[in-house]
């Protein structure tokens, strides 16, 4: 038992991350989060710029912790596949949603 | 006698056909289904976002100071709940219930940081669930969040308490790893909120 337990325990990611590298991570985590929120203070940068900028710092926090806290990285690609598959249905639903709704309608609309 | 041992170690109850624990795979399942949950809710927001007629829009009530703080209080629990993991693995019991103990606790603060927020936009700014569509957006998704967070503080006492009465050791580690990765999914649920909702203009 104690053997299938390590195994099983080896072979999903637990013995590949040191406790050096969890603390790489959040400390890259603590200064992505701090530069998201300099930016924002920061005056002069172009709204899309801006808003570029605060997604991908967000999106790099996101699959540094999926990846490498969540073990995500060293795991079965089935368990990749169980969790990547649906994420990408819930961007899916956000875009649908803000299309739905009207947020992609750039130009103003004529009122007669 | 050794033979025995061998095919009682090959068939762990845990694992099924394909060699993966199905604990584990159901929590897998169930993160990608609230996935698709919190993906609805922050779309909702999103397209409800610059449509309210009344009330205070988001700008005029967030503390992005507080919500900042209680960002680096999710991304701190996170690195505490991998550093309980490890002491498990390696069955030191008592650190690890330290690290459970310090995880839930800054969980904790973040829901009660979360209770403030709440009671001052309901309160000073007069802004509740039925105030306008950025009122009713905001709280159910940040409220769903919060509930998450509340969940997992309860969730991680329970393994606490277990380690402390020493019922809980290194066998135990998919169990606690599985409360882990529900731990760092509200993190990175919150990841996308804090941006999305509270930092982008």
């Amino acid at each position: 038992m104690a053997e299938a337990h390590t195994a099983a325990q080896q072979s999903h990611g637990g013995g590949h991350v040191t406790v050096k590298t969890y603390i790489n991570v959040a400390v890259a985590l603590a200064i992505l989060t701090a530069i998201e929120v300099a930016t924002l203070y920061t005056p002069g940068i172009p709204h899309t710029l801006l808003v570029s900028a605060l997604l991908f710092m967000s999106a790099l926090k996101f699959f540094l912790v999926v990846g490498f806290f969540m073990h995500l990285r060293y795991d079965s690609p089935i368990m990749r596949a169980l969790f990547v598959g649906p994420l990408i249905i819930a961007i899916a639903i956000i875009l649908a949603l803000l299309a739905l709704l009207g947020a992609f309608i750039l130009l103003p609309r004529h009122v007669p | 006698m050794a033979d025995h041992t061998a095919t009682h170690a090959v068939h762990d109850p845990n694992l099924g056909t394909t060699g993966l624990d199905h604990r584990k795979m159901g929590m897998w399942i169930f993160l990608g289904s609230d996935c698709m949950f919190f993906g609805s809710l922050i779309g909702t927001y999103l397209s409800y976002k610059g449509k309210s007629l009344s009330g205070p829009g988001p700008h005029d009530v967030f503390n992005i100071p507080l919500t900042s703080y209680s960002a680096a209080l999710l991304l701190a629990s996170s690195l505490f709940m991998v550093l309980a993991l490890t002491r498990l693995n390696e069955n030191r019991i008592r650190a690890a219930a330290f690290w459970l103990f310090a995880t839930a606790a800054f969980g904790l603060h973040f829901v009660l940081n979360q209770v403030y927020e709440f009671a001052t936009f309901a309160l000073d700014e007069g802004l509740t669930l039925s105030t306008s569509l950025f009122g009713s957006s905001f709280f159910v998704l940040t409220g769903f969040h919060g509930a998450h967070v509340t969940g997992g503080v309860l969730w991680l006492s329970i393994l606490m308490v277990l380690a402390l009465r020493g019922k809980l050791d290194r066998r135990d580690y998919t169990k606690v790893e599985i409360a882990g990765l529900y731990w760092h999914f509200v993190d990175i649920v919150w990841i996308a909120i804090f941006t999305i909702v509270y930092l982008i203009p």
